[in-house]
């Protein structure tokens, strides 16, 4: 598996942004770090910074204003990097599709390796992507 | 002494929602502020126009999924005004106790999100731990933790049995004695002392002229609450509180907000004591009559407002949504600014700007630019709260 | 002070000035006021009544007109409607008056193209930078569609 794969596996970092989303999702995604649903078990850690991370959670329908700045955190996380589209809008722009300042879904701005479906997401459902996740990362 | 501008700006770990916030700097203290909330518009109100009112709950719901009870209230409570019938009095008992739960849940997540902005990491779990019983109530009653859509055009679409009544109680004595436990540890432990006393003032006649509302109002000792100055659903009928604090900085909002847990505990006890009997819904037509009608509503963050102008079709003609982080705004900005003897230092942001309890929330990447010496250098939103924390051990 | 008292002292104080008002329910009060007594109208409202909080100002596009509606009070809402014409919007800034009123002025400045005349900053609010000048989305002839992607599928 080589020692690089186990360490990216067994401590996949995750820097995590707001584009525009009605928090619901967020606030899932931080309730799956507390105590009841406990992500850090798995060695997640949420950074601030995406020169940290491993893995990019994206939350919202993309708002124009955003978009940009999309790419840009895009950009700069280091290879080989994972991008998780969390919640429906971002696969399709969920309750807000057909608004004049909306993307049609995160697929349309950058390449997204997972997808978790809801509105909003459950924390369950949360922790069988990120174990999912590291399943892949560890066979290669 | 050069002025130079800070633009702290979208990404923020701890709380989402991206905003802008260019703070114009000398030395150490702010000497002004200007704000940019482009980052969250999505059109709704323009989308509502082109959607049936049965489906404008599902997208009014989505505003914002902290507040999410909030919105349907107003929004349901707005529609039903058209129709002008009356609404079965168990009904307006449901919604109040889903609406009091959602305060509930909202005020324990902004007292967590204080502490991680202190850096109190143990409070943040604690708080956040105890939050998760109202959520399995929530989702007991409703059938979803968040985005419930629990009030429908009519009524509320499901009703509770002696099991969960059994349930809301309980867990309301477990949340009332943890509340009590943070409560204590609020009022006296030093770190939150030191870092909310005398920080992030806004004085009683600047929050009347700029319009604030919702707890920032209370904890500048004005006493206005919706429930109590308009009431609507049942709550003329609920005997509660308005919770006032005089000391108009962040420890104040915090008291305000905790205390705020314990009138929405006994509310919803008096609603579960008084529940009257009766349907839960009655059937409206999809088209309203032609006609206007606007509503407000004491979100957990404060006055919240939607107003309808209908024109006898399915589709509204014009929705209007007024939510109240934008009316504390123009407050968070004269909050932030030095006057005066009154000084604010960048070191005072993180927990001046929580303390208004966004729902739009800054995730932040502090980008500082001197001018003069044409250089700029980058921070993130957690190097700026670690030099604010080392700010405060120096003093 | 209850809504018909305070509704008969606007009716003494502005007698013809007020096109129409009504109390459609229990403490909502309407009056519709020409633009040009806008301004003095609500100044009357918050010096005399005690009524410093304005809830909020909206903007509606009735086809050849826009009408603006200031939604002021706390217990008791006085909802002041003045219509003003599509092709040359605008009206006075209330902002001296009360100072909470700039946010929602610059909402319906962005939105629906009405000029304010002496607000202290009037300029984009809500909308993205890129946003093109002149296109107003809240106007019924605007259509809303996706913007582009960046990217294929």
């Amino acid at each position: 598996m080589g020692i690089i794969n186990w360490a990216r596996s067994r401590s996949p970092w995750i820097v995590h942004l707001c584009t525009g989303a009605c928090n619901a999702c967020d606030i899932e995604i931080l309730a799956a770090l507390t105590p009841r649903y406990d992500l850090e078990r798995f060695g997640v850690l949420l950074k601030g910074s995406p020169r940290h991370a491993d893995i990019f959670i994206v939350t919202g329908p993309i708002t124009r204003q955003m978009k940009d700045r999309v790419v840009r955190i895009y950009e700069q996380i280091p290879d080989p990097k994972f991008v998780v589209a969390v919640g429906t809008c971002t696969m399709s722009g969920g309750a807000f599709r057909g608004c004049y300042n909306v993307y049609e879904g995160l697929d349309a701005v950058i390449p997204v390796d997972a997808y978790i479906a809801g509105c909003p997401v459950k924390p369950e459902a949360i922790i069988q992507a990120v174990a999912t996740l590291v399943k892949k990362i560890r066979s290669g | 002494m050069s002025s130079f501008t800070i633009p702290i700006g979208p990404q923020h770990p701890a709380l989402p929602e991206p905003i802008l916030l260019k703070l114009e700097v000398e030395g150490e203290y702010i000497v002004g502020v200007d704000v940019d909330v482009s980052y969250m518009h999505r059109g709704i109100e323009k989308a509502m126009e082109y959607r049936n009112y049965i489906q404008n709950i599902y997208l009014a719901e989505r505003i914002c999924g902290i507040c999410n009870v909030a919105h349907t209230v107003c929004y349901t409570l707005n529609v039903e005004k058209l129709y002008d019938k009356e609404i079965p009095p168990r009904a307006q008992y449901l919604r109040v106790i889903i609406e009091e739960l959602n305060r509930i849940h909202s005020h324990l997540l902004w007292l967590g999100v204080a502490g991680h902005e202190i850096g109190f990491e143990t409070l943040f779990m604690y708080v956040w731990r105890d939050r998760e019983r109202v959520m399995d109530l929530i989702e007991t009653i409703t059938g979803n933790r968040v985005n419930t859509a629990y009030t429908t055009i009519g009524g509320v679409r499901r009703d509770i049995t002696s099991d969960i009544e059994y349930k809301i109680r309980k867990t309301m004595d477990i949340v009332e004695e943890r509340t009590k436990y943070y409560k204590s540890v609020a009022a006296a432990e030093p770190t939150i002392l030191n870092r909310t006393k005398d920080v992030g003032i806004l004085k009683t006649i600047d929050a009347i002229n700029l319009c604030a509302v919702g707890p920032l109002l209370r904890a500048s000792n004005v006493k206005n609450d919706v429930r109590a100055d308009a009431p609507y659903a049942a709550h003329d009928e609920v005997p509660f509180n308005v919770i006032t604090y005089p000391y108009c900085d962040v420890f104040s909002r915090i008291l305000v907000r905790v205390d705020e847990i314990f009138e929405c505990i006994n509310m919803i006890r008096y609603c579960l004591d008084h529940l009257p009997k009766g349907p839960i819904r009655i059937k409206l037509p999809l088209k309203p009559p032609k006609g206007e009608a606007v509503t407000r509503v004491e979100a957990p963050r404060g006055e919240l407002l939607h107003y309808v102008l209908s024109d006898g079709s399915e589709k509204p003609y014009r929705y209007k949504v007024r939510t109240p982080t934008l009316a504390n705004i123009p407050s968070l900005c004269r909050m932030l600014t030095s006057t005066g003897d009154y000084i604010v230092k960048i070191a005072d942001v993180p927990i001046a700007y929580a303390s208004i309890d966004p729902c739009l929330c800054c995730t932040g990447r502090v980008q500082i630019v001197d001018i003069e010496k044409n250089k700029k250098w980058i921070w993130s939103w957690e190097e700026l709260k670690e030099y604010s924390k080392k700010e405060w051990e120096k003093s | 002070m209850s809504d018909e008292e305070l509704l008969n002292k606007l009716r003494e104080a502005f007698k013809e000035k007020i096109i129409e008002s009504s109390i459609p329910r229990k403490n909502i009060v309407n009056i519709v006021v020409p633009k040009e007594s806008y301004k003095e109208v609500i100044k009357f409202i918050v010096e005399n009544f005690n009524i410093p909080h304005i809830q909020t100002i909206t903007g509606i596009d009735m086809g050849n007109e826009i009408q603006i509606i200031a939604h002021l009070g706390r217990s008791i809402t006085i909802n002041v409607k003045t219509s003003i014409d599509k092709n040359n919007p605008q009206i006075d800034t209330i902002t001296d008056i009360i100072p909470g009123a700039s946010f929602y002025e610059r909402e319906v400045y962005d939105l629906l193209g009405v000029n304010f005349i002496g607000h202290p900053n009037l300029k984009r609010v809500i909308l993205p930078e890129d946003w093109p000048k002149g296109v107003y989305p809240l106007r019924k002839e605007y259509k809303p569609e996706h913007p582009k992607p960046l990217r294929g599928v």
